[in-house]
């Protein structure tokens, strides 16, 4: 019989005393909540509800509303009505996790005395039948001077290998416990400890955490975070459900910045090493200066705000512009700042303005075609040291010389030399979560005690010194252990018990 | 029973106590972990010898991994002939082979490592940057998609039969479970090992404590399935009942692939590639004979379900013999077609005329999305229109129109697992008697079951810890039902249920077995199904 079957038996015992008093509907509740085969079957419950969750798309997912479109009515209807596209919202999957952890603390409690037992009153005397029945047993004949001696001997034996040994004396036998890692048997409940603080963290972040995201681009401010959600309405529409959140402070953006893997190419993600977003946080306290990027959040006041997204769209974080003297000269180079300006030694002032990745005009307008770097081109306002304004146009490619936009201005021609990619603005999320914290003490909980339970066990070796009617220097030692896991490791010590007491390697009979 | 010694030795033992010997007694020694041990310092020398020679002059990732491949069947093939014919012989070369499968598995793994370092180093030389600028070496480290994890998922199972195989009657262990790692292999074949720009977002430093922690727990899983697939059949479940569970995993199989459709038109048909693009076209060429092959092998598993489902309710032994015959038919035929398919991929020629006209509006349609047209624009436009458009565009561009085996990798692997399951049944049911004789007793498979099981629910746990920490990080959400999430929390739950099974009333050996089987299924729905067919965050891998 396995550790596991003891506790088990003693544990109907303990369930069979209240069954004799008429089971009132409120005991067979308890019973049923805290029985472990009742959780079996909330752990398949709430895996079955996982794996429909898996299986549809839910209403928080990208491309929800194209699968949505795509289902029959029926579909609808019936999704809608069984709470299948939020499914991990649903009342009944709330009340699946309710009772779960319901039944993971009655269990707990139901069956803490009987491993708290093997701490509390360890099983001293046990009979020769049942040891020869454990997982190792072995039965050794060996002289002695004196059964204290003997068991003496055993006891230095048990402690060489690892065990800590408790002797009686009862009779004519004496007995020896000798056994490791009792407290081995708690781990379980410190285990369902660390998930049940992890579920309450759950709680937390279901319950008061915050979620929104913010568009940022050089020179804009914000103060408030958006959220979009679908709602379903009438169970067969759906709509866009956008709601804002203030912020206790102001979020001023000063410079967002995109590496490459390739310089030359496009500002999408399978090219992109990191995007960096540099932010200033005003509030009542002041100013502070932070770095968001990709995996690196930044906290402030209990609220995180992480590298989300990117708009597509090509801009550029600084310009080099190539100006030619209409007179004739050499270029000068001179290099600006997202929306920064410069000044050239002849007093031109010129300032950079913005900047169109695939530059066209639609009428006067001037717009981009895509957001690609197809036709790059920085727009300026250029101040002569007199005083006259005038737009100017800087493409990265040769104009002729008779297009109106590539006309010089202010007595230069503009060439638009190099200029560092960076798409137009970054999205930061913002989250406030008061449940990270509980998550991640359960988590560093969870590590430790799986770490415990499952690589270190509960080893139990008893031995029962008897003398021989015949020869009182004759001794018949029956030894037999079990463990509450990893048996194979048992066995190990069992076969270096046997060789620290006999002197001898030893085959080790196991059980069958 | 142990009966008592009477061995003149032991009675004239001195009193004094002898120290113990831990070595002698002890079979968890450091030789008995040498099948694990060096395969991983063989690969550390075998990374530092690619540092010193450099790429060009060494053997690359895609060679190792095929050898690892050749090695693991190789293995598997002596742990079989040992348990039907049991030979010292056999067993040491089985173990030894495993052994140097599990080496150059993980040698591919580390030489992807540093041939990942050194495209991008080519990259940035080529554009006037200095090596300085790279970032550190943690961004190169192989866990960027799905062959990276297949990679390292197969090393997680071989590093584990390694580890177990220190026990010497478990090594029969690895009469499954390499074949298991050698089928995925197969499927890291079938994806191709093409290098991919690494998305921002895994660059991070959970990403190898993730991803590690996931390849290694998989790896667990899948010697705990093979633990209790043997536990099984060693407590008395009939080869016949596991072919009835097999050839229902075949028929989903066949039912599923090539979209759902080779059971209503009798067509396989495969995904296109455009000459030197990695995407796959939504068309495709129907590729001929294996559509009627694969019909012919479900039609035979359909007879070997009811055959055997009759042996087994009416204990009738002539349809118990006739099932097996259909099995093994069925064997031949599910064999044809995967070699009618292999070599009919690669050989095919002419492709745009094996495309099924019937394709062209769905395909028109698809066209006018890449175009950028919006999905009211698309709905406002003749089919007749998408067919015309189609039509020019094979007849432009068809002749670039290829076929690949990296075209469907997980409907190739899920065929020749099929095939594998099939072969695993007639292995099984060849003298199942002897077979079971040969095995260890029950009571140590299902500690070997109990014991990785409890390793992979510690191992799932830690990668649902690391994962949701990782999300914390770079989403600023630690949990959000994402499909892959929920799929590893649903396998970690049925491990779970799995342990738990085993304290409850009424609940025996065999029907904690299913529960190990089963959480296996999940995580390979988890590793494959999830980003094969689910939207969702981990799409890369």
């Amino acid at each position: 019989m396995s550790a596991i079957e003891e506790t088990k038996n003693a544990i109907s015992v303990n369930r069979a005393a209240p069954a004799k008093a008429s089971p009132s509907i409120i005991t067979r509740l308890l019973n049923l909540l805290s029985s472990v085969r009742f959780g079996v079957s909330m752990l398949s419950l709430l895996a079955i509800a996982s794996m429909i969750g898996m299986l549809i798309m839910q209403s928080s997912v990208d491309g929800f509303d194209k699968y949505f479109a795509a289902l029959t009515p029926s579909q609808k209807l019936l999704g809608g009505w069984l709470g299948f596209f939020d499914i991990y919202h649903a009342w009944y999957f709330n009340l699946l996790l309710l009772v779960l952890s319901l039944n993971i603390v009655l269990a707990s409690i139901e069956r803490f005395p009987g491993a708290w037992v093997y701490l509390k009153r360890p099983k001293l005397e046990v009979v020769a039948a049942w040891l020869r029945k454990q997982t190792v047993t072995q039965t050794v004949e060996m002289r002695a001077d004196s059964r204290a001696a003997l068991a003496e001997r055993i006891v230095k034996a048990s402690q060489s290998v690892g065990f800590k040994p408790i002797v009686t004396e009862k009779g004519n036998r004496t007995y020896i416990l000798a056994q490791r890692g009792t407290w081995n048997r708690l781990g379980a409940y410190a285990v369902h400890v660390a998930l049940l603080t992890i579920f309450f963290g759950g709680f937390l972040t279901a319950q008061f955490g915050r979620t929104g995201s913010m568009w940022l681009k050089p020179g804009a401010t914000s103060n408030e975070m958006s959220e979009t959600v679908f709602k379903i309405e009438d169970r067969n529409t759906f709509r866009l459900d956008k709601s804002t959140a203030a912020l206790p402070f102001e979020v001023f953006c000063t410079d967002i910045r995109q590496e490459l893997i390739r310089k030359d190419g496009p500002i999408t993600a399978d090219n992109t090493i990191d995007w960096l977003t540099q932010i200033k946080i005003k509030d009542e306290t002041g100013e502070h200066n932070a770095l968001v990027h990709m995996n690196r959040p930044y906290d402030y006041r209990g609220y995180r705000f992480f590298q989300a997204s990117f708009m597509n769209v090509g801009h550029a974080r600084n310009i080099k512009l190539s100006l030619t003297p209409e007179a004739g000269g050499e270029p000068q180079i001179v290099s600006i700042a997202r929306d920064g300006s410069a000044q050239l030694p002849d007093g031109t002032k010129i300032d950079y303005v913005d900047f169109q990745p695939d530059f066209t005009m639609q009428g006067s307008q001037i717009t981009s075609q895509s957001g690609e770097y197809n036709n790059p081109a920085a727009i300026l306002n250029v101040m002569t040291p007199a005083g006259e304004r005038s737009r100017a146009f800087a493409f990265a490619q040769e104009l002729p010389s008779s297009a109106p936009v590539g006309r010089a201005v202010a007595g230069y021609k503009f060439r638009l030399a190099d200029f560092e990619k960076v798409p137009e603005a970054h999205m930061l999320s913002i989250q406030r979560d008061p449940g990270t914290t509980p998550f991640y003490v359960g988590s560093g909980l969870l590590f430790i005690t799986l770490s415990a339970v499952f690589f270190f066990s509960h080893q139990r070796v008893w031995a029962i010194i008897e003398e021989s009617e015949a020869d009182s220097k004759n001794f018949e030692v029956v030894l037999g252990g079990n463990t509450n896991r990893n048996s194979v490791a048992l066995e190990d010590r069992f076969k270096q018990l046997i060789q620290a007491i006999t002197g001898k390697p030893q085959e080790v009979q196991e059980k069958s | 029973m142990s009966e008592a010694l009477h061995n003149p030795e032991v009675l004239s033992s001195p009193a004094e106590l002898s120290s113990p010997k831990p070595e002698d007694g002890n079979s968890w020694s450091l030789k008995s972990y040498l099948p694990a041990i060096i395969p991983i310092v063989g690969s550390l020398l075998m990374v530092l010898l690619r540092i010193q020679m450099g790429g060009d002059r060494f053997i690359d990732d895609g060679a190792l991994m095929m050898i690892a491949l050749a090695c693991y069947l190789t293995a598997a093939t002596f742990h079989l002939t040992n348990l039907y014919a049991p030979s010292e012989m056999a067993q040491k070369i089985g173990l030894w082979t495993g052994c140097l499968g599990v080496f150059f598995n993980l040698s591919s793994w580390c030489v992807r490592w540093v041939a990942g370092y050194d495209r991008e180093l080519q990259i940035f030389l080529s554009q006037g940057r200095s090596a300085e600028e790279m970032q550190w070496a943690f961004r190169f480290i192989p866990f960027a998609n799905l062959y990276d994890l297949s990679l390292a998922f197969a090393f997680g199972a071989g590093i584990t039969t390694m580890v177990i195989s220190g026990r010497k009657n478990f090594r029969f262990i690895g009469a499954i479970s390499l074949p298991l790692a050698a089928l995925i292999l197969v499927l890291a074949r079938f994806i191709g090992n093409d290098f991919i720009n690494l998305p921002p977002v895994l660059d991070s430093y959970w990403r190898p404590i993730h991803v590690g922690i996931a390849s290694l727990s998989y790896g667990v899983a899948l010697v705990c399935f093979a633990a209790a697939v043997i536990y099984l059949l060693k407590v008395g479940t009939k080869p016949e009942s596991m072919a009835i569970w097999a050839a229902i995993f075949g028929l989903g199989v066949f039912a599923s692939i090539s979209r759902f459709s080779v059971f209503t038109t009798g067509i396989y048909t495969a995904s296109t590639f455009l000459q030197g693009s990695r995407m796959a076209m939504p068309l495709r060429a129907d590729i001929p004979y294996v559509g009627l092959l694969i019909i012919a092998s479900g039609v035979l598993l359909l007879g070997v379900i009811g055959l055997f489902g009759k042996y087994i309710l009416q204990q009738d032994e002539r349809a118990r013999n006739l099932g097996h015959w259909l099995l093994k038919l069925s064997l031949v035929s599910q064999a044809c077609a995967i070699v009618l398919l292999v070599t009919q991929v690669k050989s095919m020629t002419n492709v745009a005329s094996r495309i099924n006209p019937d394709q062209f509006p769905q395909f028109g349609a698809w066209l006018a999305e890449q175009q950028g047209m919006t999905a009211q624009q698309i709905q406002a436009i003749e089919p007749s229109r998408f067919v015309a458009a189609s039509q020019e565009f094979i007849s432009e561009r068809g002749s670039t129109l290829v076929l690949s085996l990296n075209a469907n990798p997980v409907e190739l692997s899920a065929l020749i697992t099929a095939f594998a399951a099939t072969l695993f049944v007639v292995f099984f049911s060849f003298r199942t008697e002897v077979l079971r004789k040969a095995l260890p007793s029950a009571e140590k498979l299902d500690s070997l079951m109990y014991k990785t099981a409890s390793v992979a629910f510690a191992g799932l746990a830690m990668l649902l810890v690391t994962g949701a920490i990782w999300a914390n990080e770079s989403w600023g959400r630690y949990w959000g039902w994402d499909s892959k999430e929920t799929g590893a929390f649903v396998a970690w739950l049925t491990y779970g249920g799995f342990l738990h099974s085993r304290i409850a009333r009424g609940v025996t050996g065999r029907r904690s077995a299913y529960f190990a089987v089963v959480a296996f299924l999940l995580v390979i729905f988890t590793y494959l199904g999830v980003s094969y067919l689910l939207p969702g965050l981990h799409s890369y891998a």
